[in-house]
């Protein structure tokens, strides 16, 4: 307990001792208030409206979907990679879909208070607005795709807290659907990334020749459905009951 | 010599460290869960006070929602109690 004590001091003190040398004393040459030549064009070019601008006063968000859109873009790919490799593991075809919702069937219906519901209610309708603000509005102000979208999940998962899963299943969020949207959204951002291709015989993801802003925008909703539902799909396929999973697989092996 | 904004982000930092080390600490894991969403809440205001709203955006979800009910759902199918030593 005392070395722990000690060492987590230390930790603290070379580490306030560092953020003071670089703060204040500028060691590493990160301090100034001067701009780079990089950070100038990225300021000087993302709302010029000309060249290789990207219709946006939103720095960020140009920067992270048009300056360096393909990083943006293969990240995607790579949650899409993780949410298909997590389904794959956790597979269940769709007679095991059908014995999993009977087995659930039977579990004793448990209901949370009335006070936490109303509240979940009143909540999440504030979320999902604020999220869909987030996201809509990502090439005017701080905020994006993937940040709308993960609020959005939280909404969900909000839900899925207060009203059980199974109402939600109910109500239509199945994991067919939630993974269908998820293809949408994916298609809307691939449509978007080729259309300068296409339309206007530009490159890959030189979204700046379509007209105004379309280009951020389409990503951004795209990228909204995409991370909603990715992260919705690994949430019903997660939230299923360990004791369910291990029925069914040894029904597999019977 | 010293900015306030940067006291103030130094003051945040210190006391996300410490919910950190709590975090490490805690033999409950639901409670070690609830200290390190403490943890992420500070740093989330740190990132504010270095004036990097979209992280701060991003980072509060992912950290605060999404990260815990993995967490749970993954502590849900196993053990609550941390045990040995």
């Amino acid at each position: 307990m005392k070395r722990d004590v000690v060492v987590a001091v230390s930790f603290l003190l070379a580490f306030l001792f560092i953020a003071y040398a670089v703060a204040s004393k500028n060691v590493l040459g990160l301090g100034g208030t001067d701009l780079r030549p990089l950070g100038e064009f990225y300021l000087s070019h993302a709302f010029a409206h000309e060249g290789l601008t990207s219709h946006s006063p939103e720095v960020v968000t140009a920067i992270v979907w048009n300056y360096r859109g393909f990083d943006t873009l293969f990240e995607t790919f790579v949650f899409f990679l993780a949410i298909m490799g997590a389904l794959s593991v956790l597979r269940l075809d769709e007679e095991q879909l059908k014995q999993a919702r009977e087995l659930e069937a039977t579990m004793p219906h448990r209901q949370m208070d009335l006070i936490v519901r109303a509240t979940t209610k009143l909540v999440v309708v504030m979320i999902v607005s604020i999220s869909a603000s987030i996201a809509l509005h990502g090439h005017l102000t701080p905020g994006g795709g993937f940040q709308g979208g993960s609020a959005m999940a939280v909404a969900a998962l909000l839900l899925f807290v207060a009203f059980s899963k199974f109402t939600l299943e109910r109500k239509g969020l199945t994991l067919g659907h939630t993974i269908s949207a998820y293809a949408l959204g994916l298609a809307l951002i691939l449509a978007t990334v080729l259309a300068p291709v296409f339309l206007y015989g530009g490159r890959v993801l030189q979204i700046n020749l379509l007209p105004g802003e379309t280009g951020l925008f389409n990503l951004d909703v795209g990228e909204y459905t995409a991370v909603t539902f990715g992260f919705l799909t690994i949430f019903l396929i997660l939230g299923i009951p360990e004791w369910i999973f291990k029925v069914v697989l040894r029904r597999e092996l019977k | 010599m010293i900015e306030l904004h940067l006291l103030i982000l130094a003051i945040v930092v210190s006391f996300g460290f410490v919910f950190s080390y709590l975090a490490m600490k805690e033999h409950d894991l639901l409670k070690a869960l609830a200290l390190s969403s403490v943890q992420s809440t500070f740093f989330a205001l740190g990132f504010y006070i270095l004036a990097a709203p979209d992280i701060v955006l991003a980072y509060l979800a992912i950290a605060v929602g999404a990260y815990t009910a993995l967490v749970i759902l993954a502590i849900s199918k196993t053990e609550r109690y941390e045990v040995g030593e």
